[in-house]
């Protein structure tokens, strides 16, 4: 019914849609959702002409209504509106708001369309309200008339713009009622909606609106409960993100900190999931600031110390090779790395992101790191921990260890108590088996150290 | 990270407050050189202000026992914070280093 092919809309010097393809057939419930001032609202005025498009091309049942020779008011009727302010006419009664339009423009005897307009306020319950003042009716029974009047133009689809934002959350529920009504009757509709329930049950397919773009379009089901990308996922997720751009090795971590504990102050993250944000914000940059293991062969007789990454099975017997030297360690010389820390308030869930531009490569396991204390933290308080190659950067994710129930941290069962040593204390060169049985709770990356968690040389006793 | 020292007896007592991270682990590193003295062979490490410690701080105090260790001293760490704990649990310290409760404690095993 309707075609959208290239559609482009500027405002100045301001590019709000760049390049929209979408069709709409008839007997459609469309949901547009998408962050704010991404030109969803926008959208749906270039659909009616209320706003003329800059570029691109609408067609409805084929015709092209931006065509020179298109007759625009004929081709408006054919649409209705309904915006979040209702704009009827207040010093005509409800029924009179709703029979002024067919009469005037659509040529209706008044009796007639008196009649349709009882009718319809029967069906957006509120007939009772027909001789009312539109003053004299709450915020949600406007909308409702709004609705019927829009109806009352006999449209072929209905352009809907966040039909309950200006309302109380009390009047929610009756004037998304009608809407549901009217997509089980086979209305057509497009509703620009923040209200992801509605939107879910309502519509047969979804848009997400996003970057001037259709970002991304599908069935309900698969954008809400599979969204595709990064972007949809977090704002279905509702996800809040803070980031942090790093360009160089001495970055300021106090800033970096701060920024962090005020984020998670904001969304009233817990102490410990803070902590450990930051503990990863430090470690997974240390790592990333780290420089690559050298090219060039490992002479016979040293085992670099990412070897426990590499392939060494966590039930193996501990390494007792001795590492003699690292390089010099100087990092990338011009980092660009962004740290994002991304909040789900749906799933109460933290996800730091860190991306970095680099030769191809996880750096967790290509780095050319010291030991194993910061990858052993990382595994710790990080789950799923996920790399992707993303043009010339390199992407790495990871959610924080569950935010709700881990109360106190699992002790890793992997060591044994040690007899005296040390002065009486412990014993520091001492070496004992992994539990081979310790379930892999880090994915793919979680090979663990054996023992204590501590590659061999760095062992005391070394 | 605030960092203060004192002596009991013979006893080299270094005090850690605030974050241990890649910025203050050399500070920590300065702060034991400097307490280290020939003379000196045991120390106690207090930590209980330590709030927040990473893979740096812990590559310095594995540093300090190893120097510890060579002049055949005796190294004690009291008061972890449940962060720290984590953290040393995790990297396997507590097999490793001797950890009391608190200063008194590590004391009197030290006298
Ligand atoms: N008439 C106009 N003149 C100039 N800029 C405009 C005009 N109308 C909209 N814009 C700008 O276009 C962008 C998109 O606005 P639009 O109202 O379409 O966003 P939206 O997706 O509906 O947002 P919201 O969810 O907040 O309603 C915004 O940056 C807005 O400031
Ligand atoms: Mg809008």
């Amino acid at each position: 019914m309707i075609r959208v092919e290239h559609l482009c809309k500027r405002f100045g010097d301001l590019m709000v849609l760049k390049d929209i393809n979408a069709e709409i057939r008839r007997g459609q419930v469309i949901s547009i959702i998408g962050p704010s001032g991404t030109g969803k609202s926008t959208f749906l005025r270039c659909l009616n002409l209320l706003d003329q498009p800059s570029g691109g091309r609408i067609e409805i049942d084929g015709e092209d209504i931006l065509a020179p020779k298109a007759n625009v008011p004929a081709l408006r009727r054919r649409m209705g509106t309904v915006f979040q302010s209702f704009n009827l006419f207040s010093h005509l009664t409800v029924l009179e708001n709703l029979t002024i339009g067919p009469i005037r423009l659509l040529g209706k005897p008044p009796a007639q369309a008196a009649t349709t307009g009882l009718e319809l306020l029967r069906m957006v319950g509120l007939a009772e309200k027909a001789h009312s003042l539109p003053d004299e009716i709450s915020g949600g029974q406007k909308q409702r008339v709004a609705i019927a009047r829009c109806l009352s133009m006999e449209p072929e689809i209905i352009l809907i713009d966040e039909p309950i934002s200006a309302l109380d959350p009390t009047m929610v529920s009756e004037v998304l009622a009608v809407i549901r009504r009217l997509a089980r009757q086979g209305m057509t509709m497009a509703i620009v909606t923040h209200e992801m329930e509605f939107a879910r049950d309502v519509s047969t397919r979804v848009f997400y609106l996003d970057e001037g773009l259709i970002y991304e379009e599908g069935p309900p089901e698969r954008i809400f409960d599979h969204p595709q990308r990064q972007r949809d996922r977090d704002f279905i997720g509702k996800v809040r993100s803070l980031s942090y751009h790093v360009t160089t090795a001495d970055y300021d971590p106090y800033a970096l900190v701060g920024k962090i504990e005020g984020f998670c102050e904001k969304h009233l993250i817990p102490h410990r999931i803070a902590h450990a944000a930051q503990l990863l914000a430090e470690e997974v940059l240390g790592v990333l600031l780290t420089p690559l293991a050298p090219p060039r062969a490992v002479p016979t007789g040293q085992i670099v110390a990412s070897s426990a990454l590499a392939g060494t099975a966590s039930t193996g017997p501990p390494l007792t090779v001795k590492v003699t030297a690292s390089p010099a360690p100087s990092g990338p010389t011009h980092p660009d790395i962004e740290l994002v820390l991304a909040f789900s308030e749906k799933q109460r869930s933290l996800e730091p992101r860190l991306d970095g531009a680099g030769p191809p490569g996880n750096p967790l396991e290509t780095a050319n790191l010291p030991d194993d204390f910061a990858l052993n933290l990382i595994r710790h308080y990080a789950a799923d921990i996920g790399y992707e190659r993303v043009g010339e950067r390199n992407r790495l994710r990871m959610r924080v260890q569950s935010i709700a129930g881990r109360e106190a941290v699992a002790p890793i069962p992997l060591v044994r108590q040690c007899g005296a040593g040390l002065g009486g204390g412990h014993e520091l060169d001492s070496a004992t088996d992994g539990d081979p049985t310790e379930p892999d709770r880090f994915g793919r990356l979680a090979r663990r150290t054996p023992a204590t968690g501590m590659t061999p040389h760095q062992r005391l006793s070394s | 990270m605030d960092i203060t020292h004192s002596q009991h007896g013979s006893v080299r007592i270094i005090e850690l407050k605030g974050r241990m991270d890649a910025v203050t682990a050399p500070l920590f590193d300065k702060a034991f050189a400097e307490a280290a003295t020939p003379d000196a062979s045991d120390f106690v490490i207090q930590l209980n202000g330590l709030e927040y410690i990473s893979s740096a701080g812990l590559r310095s105090i594995l540093m300090v026992a190893k120097q510890v260790k060579a002049r055949s001293g005796r190294l004690i760490l009291t008061g972890l914070t449940d962060e720290v704990r984590e953290v040393f649990h995790l990297s396997g310290f507590h097999t490793i280093l001797r950890i009391c409760d608190t200063k008194e404690a590590a004391l009197a095993e030290l006298a």
